[in-house]
Parts: structure tokens; C-alpha cells; sequence
């Protein structure tokens, strides 16, 4: 048999358990918080009132995908049913990758939700690389003949080998592997560990982020840093064009390559700027697209009327968690 | 006399001049990176978490707060009408007025705070408290006061406690006249006496009054000392360097963590502030977060900083409030207790109000504590 044949043969149970998996991570995760309403990743990008049925539907699609894949692997369904899952399986990937994308942009503090409770990091390259593969993996199966009956003996060796390969790739692309091991005990949570500031500053110093803007830095320390749960804020003195402004870094606080948020703030009047020749100011149409995303209160707190005590929005289950 | 000097070492975190600023530039440029949508630079401004009666005089004369609060106000520090909304404000939670007794007769209580005087309407209901309970009217001229006002008459004045003072912390020194407190290090030394009168109830709920053991007793203060008379916890066991290990957490810390809610005495903070001292501020920034290098904390509680925004709840009453963080809970981390205000709390001390808080949430001081759920945001 061809090597791109059992390459491609060995992406169907792949696809098929990775869908199943995240589809039951996530009915698991709204089990748990008892609402269907929980921001599951890409879904905080909806209005509101859509989060709701658009958590319900990415949660549907996947189980009908990862049930559909394994229906049609053989010989039942074939033809048309075959190809429509397949390529139902690709395009949900490739719209996953843009979203993540367009996430990691308008929300950079939520994980992509993709494992439900497991992927609370924030999108990283790391998930946007494995959304990709995984839309390449399921786009090569299109048009596959029917899978046969396992191998065994010696024959069954290289589409094992194969299947490790690939499960240890994604495993290398997937954040929700570290979030497990804290899970089971074996990692200390984020929020509750040591970093030394200087590990802060040291990989800060180390990213793009920094090398992107530290022309703008006027001081070799900053004015101040402090932490909240998993991220540790550095802030810097600057200049710009005459005018004093602070440069914000929000660091993730993980070992490796951890991600980086920056903004440009006035130092005199707080608001934030735009990077120098990098961004455009914002239309009517990108005004009214962020109030349409904007984020809603996760609950309400109760009141205390007598007191006059007002409810709180933007609880910690809307941001980093 | 024992020295109360001690090495008590201000830093950073604590809480005082400053503070007020840091809060709200933090809140500001958090909101910058992760562009939330309820921040507004443009129309910024300071976060208020200056005495409620400071506030309360800003709103009625239109003038600068006292000198007391003078210590906080003026800021630079930047924050939208919105954000500032999240925090209970001087119009919203002026429930707690602290200062000094200027006149007190069986129906009217007038209280100054330095800059100016408040005078309150004492109805048959309002209860006092020095020492012990007492009518409002045998309150006197000089006392220190903590006043709750009525929930719905503000000019009425519901609950007092006169004198009250709270010392929490490990012995380090006893002799023949009291005992001498360590609060951590970014507190002064405490002086504690107990008189024979309360000697038996103190006694009872902490056995061990040695050094190295843990005390938290409330009472009245007397000049620069407390005099002990109510046990505001029980003892734990163990002696502070003998602690037992936290217990290791297995995933993330829950958004939600319950467990008891205690106040403290304003040190460095302006009286009346607002605001909560928490126990697991970052260890990395400013000075040692506990009474001393290798103690560990008995709660394992997500870090935070100065600024962060922690919403507490008192479970007994229902009243919630987004507080804060002011300044660092030094010991309250090395109690592993519970409050049994109503029910019984999980174990840990979650929260270290101020006064103006816990009374604000519907605590009763001479209870010392009351339920809490608090849970991290803003």
C-alpha cells in the first residue's frame, strides 16, 4: 500500500476522535458551569444573544462530524455522504483557524475553548498551527477510497507508527496537554505560581512584541509591575513623537514563549494610542463592529438595594479564565 | 513597657498615600492591553476609595477632602465614570462614617473627622457598643467611633462601636503586663492587655499565650495598646514556624473561593478606606508578603496585586460589594479558621476588610467575622 494512502487512511479515526473529544470537553464544560451560556472560545466574538445558539451549533457539528467521519469511513454511505462530512469536517477547521485568528485579535485574554475547560490558555500559534493541520488532514481525506479492515502482523506497523506521529505533532501543538497536567495534579496552576519578575522581564525582553516597540522605551526599568492571577503587567516610560506616553505588556505567566499583550496609553490623559505607523484609525464600521462584540457581564452580582451597592460586570470568568 | 517599634517595614503594597492613584492607573492600563469595553480613558477619572466620610463631606460642600484623606486624593491616576461604577462610591455606600465624638445626647450623635462634623439623629433602635453594649447616650466626647447608619435614613444613625480595636497576630514577647504582637511585616508591633475580667473567655479559645503562638482578640484601645476582650477566633494548635503544609490544589483555583471575612484596623490606610486586604499578594513585588521568610500561607489563593478588583459577599446578609485591593493580609493567611456567623464557613481566611467595609457589608465588628465568597475581577 502507498504511503500517502495509509497517511492519508490513518486522518479519518484522528479527526473523528479529536471531534468527539472536543465535542464532549465542551458538554462536559456546560454540565459543569450548569448553562450553555458559558464563553466557549470563539464564541465570546457573537453578539450575546447569539453566544447561546452558536455554542449549542460548533458543539452539534462537531459530535454530528466526529459520528459522521466514522459512519462513513467504510463501505456503508459511500459517495456523496462521504464527501459532505469530509468536506464538512475541513471547512469547520478552516473556519476554527479564522476564527482563532480573528480572536486572538479582539480577545487576546480567552483561550480558544476548543477542549472546554482544558483550553483556558490564550490562543497561542501553537492552537492556530494545530487548527490548520487539522483542516489540512481532514481536506486530504476528501475523496479517499473506503477504509479497509485493520492490519495486523508487520503490516500493521506503519500506520501505528504513523498515528503515534501524528498524536504526538498534535500533542506538541496542543496548550490543553499542560493544562491537564495541572488538572491531575502533577503542574502547579498558574495562578498560584512563583515567577520571579526577572523570568518576566527576561522573556518579555526575548519576544517580538518588545522588539516591535522597544524603540519607543525611554527607561531600562519599569514604572511599575504587578501581577493578576496568570499574567504579570511590566509598564515602561516612553516617548512618542514629544509626547510622554507608557508602553503596557501583559505577560502570560508560562514557562516558554509565553503570550505577549501590549497597548500605548498617554501617560498624561490614559488613552490609548495607536502604534506608530501601524494602525489605522478606526472607521464608523469598525466602531460599531466592537460595540457588537463587546463583551457582556458574565452575571450580575446580587444587589443590595438598602446599601445602594451596585452590581458588578466582568467578573474573572469573562477574562482569563 | 515593651517597644511596639519593632521592624516594621512600609512597603510598596501598603496601604496610604498613593494608593488611591496605583488603583486606578492599574485598573486603566489593564483595560488598555486587553481594550475592555467598559473603560473610557477620555472621560477619566481618579478612583475614589478615600473615606466614606471624607467622600461624604466632598459631595455635600463641593470642596477637597479632609486631611485624613488627603493622603489619597489628587490622583493622577486615571478612571472612566464606568469602571468607577463597579466600586461602591460615596453616593452609593456612605453606611459607614468613622471618627471622633464631638457631642453625644439621647438623640443626636456629632462626629468629626478632622475637616468636618457630621451629626446623626439616635433613634431607640441604634444600639452602642464599648466594651460592651451601652446606650448610644452614655457614649462620650473623645471616643473613636465606627457608625453604621440606617439602610434607609442616612442622617440616622443605627449601629456604633466606640474604642474597638482588633489585634491579629503572632506573640512574640509576654511579660507581666501583656502581650507583645507581631502583625506582619508591614505592620507595627501591637500591645495587648487582658484584664482578669476577660482573662477566663480569652483563655479559653486561645490556651497557648506564648511566643510563636497566634492571637486575635478584639477589645479597646487604651492609648497606644489594646485591652483584650473578646476572642475573635480559636486558636490554632500549632505554633507559626511548626504550620502544617498548605494542601496541594488540584487544577485551577475555582472563580468563587468561601471562607471567612475578618477586618482590621486601619494602620497606614486612611480610616473609612474601602477596600480589602488580601492574603496572596505577589511575593515578587515590593517586600515579603508574611510575618517572616519560610512561613507558608495556610490557603493556597490565586496572587494578586494592589489594585485588583475582588467582589465580596457576605453570605449572612446577602450584600455584596466589588472592593479593592488595598493593601496586603499579612497574617490572616497563617489562620486556617472558620466563621460560624451563620452556618460554617469553609476553611481560610479569604478577605481582610477595612472597617468601613466590613461594617458597610453588614458585618458586626464584635463578631469579628462574618461568611464570605469572594470572587476575582475587574
Amino acid at each position: 500500500m502507498q504511503l500517502s494512502v495509509v497517511v492519508r487512511e490513518v486522518q479519518v479515526p484522528l479527526l473523528a476522535s479529536l471531534l468527539l473529544g472536543g465535542s464532549a470537553a465542551k458538554l462536559v464544560h456546560m454540565l459543569r458551569v450548569r448553562s450553555v451560556d458559558a464563553a466557549l472560545g470563539p464564541t465570546a466574538l457573537f453578539p450575546v444573544y447569539l453566544r447561546r445558539p452558536a455554542a449549542m451549533l460548533i458543539c452539534g457539528c462537531e459530535f454530528a462530524l466526529g459520528v459522521g467521519l466514522i459512519l462513513t469511513a467504510g463501505r456503508i454511505c459511500r459517495g456523496v455522504p462521504t464527501t459532505a462530512v469530509r468536506l464538512g469536517t475541513a471547512l469547520l477547521f478552516l473556519v476554527a483557524t479564522c476564527a482563532l485568528i480573528e480572536l486572538r485579535g479582539t480577545r487576546p485574554d480567552i483561550g480558544c475553548g476548543c477542549f472546554g475547560d482544558f483550553s483556558t490558555a490564550p490562543v497561542s500559534g501553537r492552537a492556530l498551527a494545530r487548527s490548520a493541520l487539522l483542516a489540512v488532514a481532514a481536506l486530504s481525506t476528501v475523496g479517499l477510497p473506503p477504509l479497509q479492515p485493520p492490519h495486523r502482523g508487520v503490516a500493521a506497523i506503519l500506520p501505528l507508527g504513523i498515528l503515534a506521529a501524528e498524536l504526538a505533532l498534535v500533542a506538541v501543538l496542543s496548550p490543553e496537554i499542560g493544562e491537564a497536567l495541572v488538572r491531575l495534579g502533577y503542574s502547579e496552576p498558574c495562578e498560584l505560581r512563583t515567577v520571579p519578575a526577572e523570568r518576566t522581564v527576561a522573556a518579555l525582553h526575548r519576544s517580538s512584541q518588545w522588539r516591535r516597540h522597544a524603540g519607543l522605551v525611554s527607561a531600562a526599568e519599569p514604572v511599575d509591575m504587578w501581577r493578576e492571577l496568570c499574567w504579570r503587567y511590566v509598564v515602561y516610560p516612553g516617548e512618542l513623537h514629544g509626547r510622554p506616553v507608557e508602553l503596557v505588556f501583559a505577560v502570560f505567566l508560562r514557562q516558554h514563549r509565553p503570550a505577549i499583550q501590549a497597548a500605548l496609553v498617554d501617560a498624561a490623559t490614559g488613552n490609548v494610542l495607536p502604534w506608530p505607523g501601524s494602525v489605522r484609525p478606526a472607521t464608523e464600521a469598525d466602531r460599531m463592529r466592537r460595540l457588537i462584540r463587546a463583551p457582556a457581564p458574565a452575571f450580575s452580582a446580587p444587589t443590595d438595594p438598602g446599601l445602594g451597592i451596585p452590581a458588578v460586570p466582568g467578573v474573572r470568568g469573562a477574562g482569563v479564565r | 513597657m515593651l517597644d511596639t517599634g519593632g521592624d516594621h517595614a512600609c512597603c510598596d503594597r501598603c496601604a496610604g498615600a498613593g494608593t488611591a492613584v496605583r488603583i486606578a492607573r492599574r485598573r486603566l492600563l489593564k483595560a488598555a492591553v486587553f481594550r475592555t469595553a467598559d473603560v473610557r480613558p477620555a472621560d477619566a477619572r481618579p478612583a475614589d476609595v478615600r473615606p466614606a466620610d471624607a467622600r461624604a463631606a466632598d459631595a455635600r460642600a463641593s470642596s477637597t477632602a479632609g486631611a485624613r484623606a488627603g493622603a489619597t486624593q489628587g490622583a493622577a491616576g486615571l478612571l472612566p465614570d464606568r469602571a468607577r461604577a463597579r466600586f461602591a462610591t460615596s453616593g452609593e455606600l456612605p453606611r459607614a462614617v468613622t471618627g471622633e465624638i464631638i457631642d453625644v445626647s439621647p438623640h443626636f450623635l456629632v462626629v468629626s473627622n478632622g475637616a468636618s462634623q457630621q451629626r446623626f439623629a439616635l433613634t431607640p433602635d441604634a444600639t452602642a457598643w464599648r466594651g460592651g453594649a451601652l446606650e448610644p447616650a452614655a457614649l462620650r466626647p473623645g471616643d473613636q467611633v465606627v457608625v453604621r447608619l440606617h439602610k434607609k435614613a442616612r442622617g440616622v444613625a443605627d449601629r456604633i462601636w466606640a474604642n474597638i480595636g482588633r489585634v491579629t497576630g503572632t506573640i512574640v514577647e509576654r511579660t507581666r503586663d501583656g502581650l507583645l504582637v507581631d502583625e506582619g511585616t508591614t505592620r507595627k508591633r501591637q500591645f495587648v492587655t487582658i484584664p482578669p475580667r476577660a482573662s477566663g473567655r480569652i483563655q479559653v479559645r486561645f490556651p497557648s499565650l506564648e511566643p510563636g503562638y497566634l492571637i486575635d482578640v478584639i477589645g479597646l484601645r487604651r492609648g497606644g495598646a489594646l485591652e483584650g476582650l473578646i476572642p475573635a477566633t480559636s486558636q490554632p494548635a500549632y505554633r507559626v514556624d511548626q504550620m502544617p503544609a498548605p494542601a496541594l490544589v488540584s487544577g485551577h483555583v475555582p472563580d468563587a473561593i468561601s471562607g471567612s471575612a475578618t477586618w482590621h484596623e486601619p494602620a497606614d490606610e486612611p480610616p473609612g478606606v474601602l477596600g480589602v486586604a488580601y492574603p496572596a499578594l505577589d511575593p515578587e513585588v515590593g517586600c515579603a508578603e508574611g510575618p517572616g521568610p519560610g512561613v507558608p500561607g495556610n490557603a493556597r489563593m490565586p496572587y494578586l496585586s494592589i489594585g485588583s478588583v475582588l467582589l465580596v459577599r457576605n453570605d449572612c446578609t446577602g450584600s455584596s460589594c466589588a472592593l479593592p485591593v488595598t493593601s496586603c493580609a499579612a497574617v490572616g493567611r497563617l489562620f486556617n479558621d472558620r466563621c460560624v456567623t451563620c452556618g460554617t464557613s469553609p476553611r481560610s481566611r479569604v478577605a481582610d476588610l477595612t472597617q468601613a467595609s466590613f461594617v458597610a457589608l453588614g458585618g458586626e465588628l464584635e463578631r469579628g467575622c462574618f461568611n464570605a465568597t469572594i470572587t476575582i475581577g475587574g
